[in-house]
């Protein structure tokens, strides 16, 4: 383009067009711009029209088309760039009301059932397709239901206060030491409708209380689940069978029990009863201290003096009860190194070891 | 109970052909599951759980008569030469039916022996130490050879007579141990004519024991009540070697023995002089028989099992059987005090069989099962809508402090809840509520560097009554610290009573309890389960009609004093659009709360939304324009403007 009639000032601003235009950084600026170099007033196209009326006559056909040339360039690039600015607002725009997929969302708020409840509440999963429901028993018992009514004897030594809490102004009222007075409770409300309900069949868990110091592997409070059948003809196989199902679901097909002779006043015969260590199936490890087995109930037939205490005829009816430590299981299956654990209720351990279901 | 290897199989010779392990199993799978295995010097010990019902199998010997049995092989013979009971040469009465016969003997002491370094080291292996007088060590040797305590006295301390009688009030002995004990008429003694000289069954007297200067002895070998001998063990705090024994049970058979053996040892370490043996009282008679039905056997066994083979293994336990039809009639031997009912009989027919040939079978289901009850499937709700709703459950003690326990205990004595033999004062009240536990938790939790704690836990909340202490479920909730800040979407900010609030509405309480500020920013709430809903009888409750015609809504939006009583303006803007739009008033809430130094001083803003709908028709927004005012109007009573 030939600048020779184009005033200096005006040649030198039409040097700087393309860097003032790529400065323009938003809409506003390039208006702004538009307004110095093509605006109607003011402009450096203005000064060139005003320019081109007072040019002598034989300079105005080419000093038009010099100005029409610098004025043709301005606007292109002008509009050139508006596209641009305009394209960019609008991508800007959107992207405003979009977020990165990848930018961590908001999560429900996720809290946690505690493990020992957890395990409880499988049991009774576990059972109830065989019938039982869940019954439920005070913290505060009698001795009559705590003992005599289990054919505990008098001087037995669990009744004493070395190992029984009683309170102080109900001297014939303590803590309850195990889940087996339900036994007693459930027996002695369905004795009179046994017949028409063709027997019994609950499990009760529960929180119970013995008095042993806090240490990693014992509380003065713990849980207990407690489960007991009446039937007629009932025998060691049934409760061998409901044992094994039992265990297989809760622990998977390769769960195998094993019954070891023991001794419960409330049972007889009674039963310790092992299940194949879960941990390692069978091969030893430090769980079972090597062989194999894990100790996880006590067991057996309810004792005949159990039924008759509750009003239930022995030489008719005959049952199972089994009781199972829940913390003793639950730090089994967990490994979990200590009890104290379970009570301190630490928020991220109550997450991992409970949870959600 | 320590078991020595060597000196089982000196009961059970076949055991030497037996590896520990396998020993360790057998025994397990009779009922005495062994705890540990050391070894000791040149001796490897057992060391072996006995359940309480077996006081017959606490000795060498019982426990070698259960593996004979098991393993079907013989017993060593006793070295036993019975003594002539004689006349008695001191005078020797039972006065009480607790003790039936005791057997005795006077020897006049050798003085020139020792005990056996085989016996130091046999008593060495049991975790006791030989005192090098014969005496002692014989018996002591005997019990856990053969389980039955025997006694020596020192003869020429007794007084007259040795006479087996209940104690009197007020009489004392000090027993071997060196402690001065007092005496009831619940406690069976030994006493010659000045007094007691030994607690029957649990210990002998320091008086009258036997020194390095005893001249001559009198043994003692009798039978004392197990009851009886447990409760004093029990009231005097003092569990000996032989009231455990005694307590358990002992083998009224084997006083004699127990007698004609240690004076036996006594004649072979020191050369003793036997001046006679006798027996005063007389043994038990034997043991009523039982008849053991073929069907129960069945029953329990799960299978039919041959009467005969049933027979064979009784016998081998020492029991005497007959077959009577479909029977068998049981003697028990004189050891085993814990068979007496048809069902011990038929255990002890499978535990020597092994409780692996058991048979596994489901029992059948005779009738209908019963459902779950309301109560529970409610807790379970409840904890799972909690744990969805970020609460985590926690367990803790059911006792706590009088100290943690009173804030919370107005009107429900803490006595009536305390435990007379607690762990210890901070363990001793059974909690009138669980929020001082919870707060305990939550600030450990906070000390543990937690940003938010959200906790509940469900358990009996106790109150005193005449009754004892009554037990109500409850639900306790807590929440402390910051809630959101954890993503860009959700602010943070301190959790406010307001949210607790909303959690227990969302729960179904009509009207929970206030929340509770149980220290700055830990927010907590306790309510009975009761207080909720219950599992509805219905799967699916009753149909109600609903429009199926556009609601309306209005906000309103109202400036009012910053003391205004919520509950008071919408309880007036309801009773106005109650009147006013009958069943179309549908309701009003809250939705906002503007605070801000552009109000003027001592006002704040509440947009109140205001929902109309009908069941029959769309409603014209002239009609609600009039109900609107109406609640306007309602409101302005009570001080509210229109906002601008
Ligand atoms: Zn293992």
């Amino acid at each position: 383009m030939d600048l020779t009639l184009i005033p200096a000032d005006v040649a030198k601003a039409h040097q700087a067009f393309a860097s003032a235009l790529a400065a323009a950084a938003d809409l506003d600026a390039l208006m702004r711009l538009k307004g110095e170099y093509v605006g109607r007033e003011g402009s450096h196209a203005a000064g060139l029209m005003d320019l081109l009326k007072t040019a002598p006559k034989e300079q105005k056909r080419e000093l038009g088309a010099a100005i029409n040339g610098l004025k043709n360039a301005w606007e292109e690039g002008l509009k050139a760039r508006q596209v641009e600015l305009e394209a960019a607002k609008k991508r800007a725009a959107s992207l405003a009301s979009q977020w990165d997929p990848d930018l961590p969302p908001p999560l429900p708020a996720r809290g946690a059932q505690h493990p020992l409840n957890r395990l409880m509440d499988r049991l009774v999963d576990v059972f109830r397709p065989l019938g039982y429901h869940v019954e439920e028993g005070p913290e505060t018992e009698t001795e009559a239901h705590n003992f005599d009514g289990l054919n505990i004897p008098e001087d037995h030594p669990a009744r004493g206060s070395a190992d029984t809490f009683y309170f102080q102004e109900h001297s014939g009222q303590l803590l309850r030491t195990h889940t087996s007075p339900v036994q007693v409770r459930v027996l002695k409300r369905l004795a009179p409708r046994i017949q028409e309900l063709g027997g019994i069949r609950f499990l009760a868990p529960g929180r119970v209380y013995r008095k042993d110091e806090i240490d990693p592997t014992h509380s003065p409070m713990f849980h207990q689940v407690e489960g007991m059948l009446v039937g007629h003809g009932i025998g060691m196989h049934h409760l061998k069978g409901t044992l094994s199902y039992a265990m297989k679901a809760l622990f998977g097909p390769g769960a195998e029990v094993r019954f070891r002779p023991s001794y419960f006043p409330f049972v007889e015969p009674g039963a310790e009863v092992d299940v194949r260590c879960p941990l390692c199936g069978g091969a030893g490890c430090r769980v079972c201290k090597g062989s194999g087995w894990v100790e996880i109930l006590g067991a057996g037939l309810v004792h005949p003096n159990v039924l008759s205490y509750a009003g239930i005829d022995p030489t008719e009816w005959s049952g199972f009860a089994f009781g199972m430590g829940v913390e003793r299981t639950a730090m089994m299956v967990s490994q979990t190194p200590d009890l104290r654990l379970f009570f301190e209720n630490d928020q991220r351990f109550l997450k991992a070891m409970g949870g959600l279901d | 109970m320590l078991i020595e290897r060597r000196a089982l199989q000196v009961e059970l010779p076949v055991l030497s052909g037996m590896g520990t392990v396998e020993l360790s199993e057998t025994l397990a799978s009779l009922g005495f599951p062994v705890d540990a295995v050391e070894s000791k010097d040149d001796q490897t010990v057992l060391e072996v759980d006995i359940t309480a019902n077996r006081g017959d199998a606490l000795s060498h010997r019982g426990m070698a008569r259960d593996l004979a049995a098991r393993l079907n092989s013989e017993l060593a013979p006793l070295f036993h030469v019975p003594l002539q009971e004689g006349a008695a040469l001191f005078p020797v009465r039972l006065e009480s039916e607790a003790c039936p016969c005791y057997a005795t003997a006077l020897l006049d002491l050798g003085g020139h022996g020792s005990t056996p370094k085989e016996v130091v080291a046999f008593l060495s292996s049991m975790g006791s130490t030989a005192k090098h007088l014969p005496a002692v060590d014989a018996s002591n040797e005997l019990l856990h050879r053969y389980g039955h305590p025997t006694h020596a006295f020192d003869f020429d301390t007794l007084q007259g007579a040795v006479i087996v009688r209940w104690a009197k009030a007020g009489e004392t002995l000090r027993t071997l141990d060196g402690v001065d004990r007092k005496l009831t008429g619940e406690d069976l003694v030994i006493a010659d004519e000045r007094g007691p000289i030994a607690l029957a069954g649990v210990m002998g007297g320091d008086a009258t024991k036997v020194t390095a200067g005893s001249k001559r002895v009198l043994l003692e070998s009798a039978y004392f009540d197990p009851r009886v001998v447990r409760r004093m063990a029990h009231r005097h705090g003092l569990h000996s070697d032989a009231s455990h024994r005694f307590g358990r049970g002992a083998d009224p058979a084997m006083a004699p023995v127990a007698r004609d053996l240690l004076a036996a040892r006594l004649q072979a370490w020191e050369g003793a002089v036997l001046k006679g043996a006798w027996l005063a009282g007389a043994l038990p008679a034997a043991p009523q028989p039982v008849s053991l039905r073929g069907a129960t056997l069945n029953r329990i066994a799960g299978e039919t099992l041959d009467l005969g083979e049933a027979k064979a293994l009784l016998t081998r336990l020492g029991c005497q059987v007959e077959i009577r039809e479909n029977a068998l009639e049981v003697r028990r031997p004189s050891w085993r005090h814990d068979l007496s009912l048809e069902e011990d009989f038929a255990e002890e027919v499978l535990r020597l069989r092994g409780f692996d040939l058991i048979p596994s079978a489901l029992p059948p289901l005779e009738g209908s099962p019963l459902p779950l009850s309301a109560s529970y499937l409610q807790a379970r709700n409840v904890a799972r809508r909690l744990a969805h709703a970020g609460f985590h459950q926690t367990v803790t003690l059911g006792f706590i402090s009088p100290e943690a326990d009173a804030p919370f205990a107005e009107g429900n004595a803490a006595e009536g809840r305390t435990l007379g033999n607690p762990l210890g004062r901070e363990y001793s009240v059974m909690r009138a509520s669980l929020l001082p536990s919870l707060q305990a938790v939550a600030e450990a939790n906070v000390r543990q560097g937690a940003r938010e704690v959200k906790l509940f836990e469900i358990g009996p909340a106790y109150r005193s009554t005449s009754q004892g202490p009554q037990e109500e479920p409850v639900v306790a909730l807590l929440w402390a610290g910051q809630v959101g800040g954890e993503d860009f979407l959700t602010k943070a900010r301190p959790v406010q009573a307001a949210d607790l609030l909303g959690v227990a509405k969302d729960l179904g309480a009509a009207n929970p309890n206030p929340v509770k500020e149980l220290a700055p920013g830990l927010l907590a709430l306790e309510m009975p389960l009761a207080a909720l809903p219950q599992i509805e009888d219905r799967i699916i409750p009753r149909f109600a009609p609903f429009s199926r015609f556009p609601a309306v809504e209005r906000d309103l939006s109202l400036l009012v004093d910053l003391d205004q009583s919520y509950g008071a303006l919408v309880e007036a803007t309801e009773k106005a659009l109650r009147e006013a739009a009958g069943a179309v008033f549908q309701s009003v809430g809250c939705v906002d709360v503007f605070r801000h130094k552009s109000l003027p001083t001592g006002r704040q803003a509440w947009l109140l939304r205001l929902r109309f709908q009908a069941m029959d028709r769309t409603l014209t927004s002239e009609e609600v324009d009039g109900w609107v005012r109406q609640a306007l109007e309602a409101a302005q009573g009570l001080g509210a403007e229109l906002r601008a």
